[in-house]
């Protein structure tokens, strides 16, 4: 679904962010990134959905090579792929529903349809109460879900999540976990980086580690939470 | 379907964006505004200078005098030439009638011509040239033809004042083309620059839009709907002010020039063709400053 080969990500007067990075996730696969802070497990996720481009090497995204990808082509990409973030990005004057339906509204799926998708999908986050609240109203797990709900509505293959659980306490961060492993459960292939080691003891998923730009171990769920107890 | 859906979100996100900045497109829609408004009184106030023009033109006599030695069926030739060129109504008058009528209207010292050796006065020949000659540019094509002919030995129309005005016209119209093109730069950089500050305020909406999967087409739709309907709007505002500047203004005017500009003052200020241009012309300002504004600020 995702391979990496030979990646390399720079910018002009600095150290590479990202080197020689080489990486394959499997369809449907549920995958952990983690480092420390400036271990470059942002801009991994950034260069699979484009905000940032490659320096050297190639990606591909569904048998698709995404390294030198059009600048027009971006938005057909972006479609298929589910981005969460730390801080939300909510649009705090639109209701819940509209937050969600704001995916649909550029996919063109006319009023009716995407109503009917959004209450579904916001009853699969155990927000279908909330329809008509705004997103300040809502705790920061509401709030994480609202936005998990929106990048999954157009149902698409992959996950990527930036530090989800990052503005979350530790109650809520299990909330999260355990709907994206559901989404993960459904099909999707979810990728998240995280720097919580109690993440990876709990979920024991496959886990890539990532320093100052390079991967220094990829190990499966059982020996990655083992290695995190130890 | 989905072209329908997302015409349908592009006019609702347009007018919530206009309601979401309403200052900045007060801004925006009062200087189209004020520019078409600048630009129909110029309209009104050049159609009021057409029809001074065309008024004179229609006054103007011109006199078509023959040369001394042309006999009466010579003479007659010329008058049914100069019946051909100019399609108008000629008269001859013979210098024994000229004679007459200058006696005429010199009343008592008229009986001092009777002292004159011999008729000075040239056979003429007066034209009445029909409406659509009555221009400054058909007559003085018309006089250069007549003066051409033979047995004619000069033409006159009052050329001098006709050819002054004309070119005040001509400066007048320059002058306030340039203008309208200054202020037209100047309003699609208003726009744009308003436009601006109200995609700055939205442009969270557009990092999210562009994350989801958006086209550029598809962010800068809204926008570009939005400067057309400023346009639309400081149009109609336009034409609102020229109707009540013509109702409170324009029957002063034409009663103060009307014995020098004729009925042609009075006319409405507002006419259908007029309507067309403005809103024609809001539509682009609206659109012109939208493009530039989106041009500059979602290059994402």
């Amino acid at each position: 679904m995702i391979q990496f080969f030979h990646v390399y990500k720079a910018y002009p007067g600095d150290p590479p962010v990202l080197s020689d990075i080489n990486l394959s996730v499997e369809k449907g696969e549920f995958v952990f990134l983690t480092g420390p802070s400036g271990a470059g497990k942002t801009t991994l996720l950034k260069l699979i959905f484009c905000a940032e481009k490659a320096t050297k090497g190639q990606i591909l995204v569904g048998g698709r090579n995404i390294a030198r990808i059009r600048e027009s082509a971006v938005p057909y990409l972006r479609r298929n792929i589910g981005v969460v973030f730390q801080d939300f990005k909510l649009l705090p004057h639109r209701t819940v529903e509209d937050n969600v339906s704001f995916t649909l509204d550029v996919l063109g799926v006319p009023r009716a349809a995407a109503r009917d998708k959004v209450r579904r999908m916001l009853k699969l986050v155990g927000l279908e109460h909330k329809a008509n609240s705004f997103p300040l109203r809502l705790s920061g797990g509401e709030q994480q879900r609202v936005v998990i709900a929106r990048a999954l509505v157009n149902d698409p293959t992959i996950l990527l999540a930036d530090e989800p659980t990052g503005n979350l306490d530790p109650a809520l961060t299990v909330e999260i976990m355990d709907l994206l492993t559901q989404v993960n459960i459904r099909g999707t292939t979810v990728v998240v980086a995280t720097h919580d080691a109690t993440l990876l003891a709990r979920y024991q998923k496959r886990t890539v580690r990532l320093e100052r730009g390079q991967i220094v171990s990829d190990e499966d769920g059982v020996k990655a939470a083992r290695r995190m107890v130890v | 379907m989905s072209a329908l859906a997302k015409t349908r979100y592009f006019w609702r996100s347009a007018a919530v964006g206009l309601k979401h900045s309403p200052f900045v497109h007060f801004i925006a829609v009062t200087t189209i505004a004020i520019a078409l408004f600048s630009a129909g009184l110029a309209r009104g106030s050049a159609r009021v200078l057409d029809n001074l023009l065309a008024s004179l033109g229609g006054e103007v006599e011109v006199t078509v005098y023959l040369a001394p030695e042309l006999g009466q069926d010579e003479a007659h030739g010329v008058r049914a030439r100069v019946e051909e060129l100019s399609k108008g109504q000629v008269t001859l008058v013979p210098p024994d009638a000229a004679l007459e009528r200058l006696r005429t209207e010199l009343g008592d010292l008229g009986e001092a011509l009777a002292e004159l050796p011999e008729n000075p006065l040239p056979a003429a020949l007066e034209l009445r040239v029909p409406p659509e000659q009555r221009t400054p540019e058909a007559l003085q094509v018309l006089a250069k033809e007549l003066r051409a002919l033979p047995g004619v030995s000069g033409v006159d129309y009052g050329e001098q004042a006709v050819e002054r005005l004309t070119a005040i016209a001509r400066a007048l119209r320059f002058g306030s083309l340039v203008a309208f093109v200054v202020v037209l730069g100047a309003t699609v950089v208003i726009v744009a620059a308003t436009l601006q500050l109200a995609i700055y305020s939205r442009r969270e909406e557009i990092e999210i839009q562009k994350l989801v999967g958006a086209t550029d087409r598809f962010v800068k739709a809204p926008f570009l709907l939005e400067g057309l309907l400023q346009g639309l709007l400081g149009a109609g505002v336009a034409l609102l002010g020229l109707w009540a500047f013509g109702r409170l203004v324009g029957p002063t005017l034409g009663s103060l020039f009307a014995f020098l500009l004729g009925p042609g003052v009075a006319a409405p200020w507002v006419e259908p063709r007029l309507v067309m241009e403005l809103v024609g012309a809001g539509c682009g300002l609206g659109l012109g400053g939208s493009f530039v504004a989106v041009g500059r600020f979602l290059r994402v």
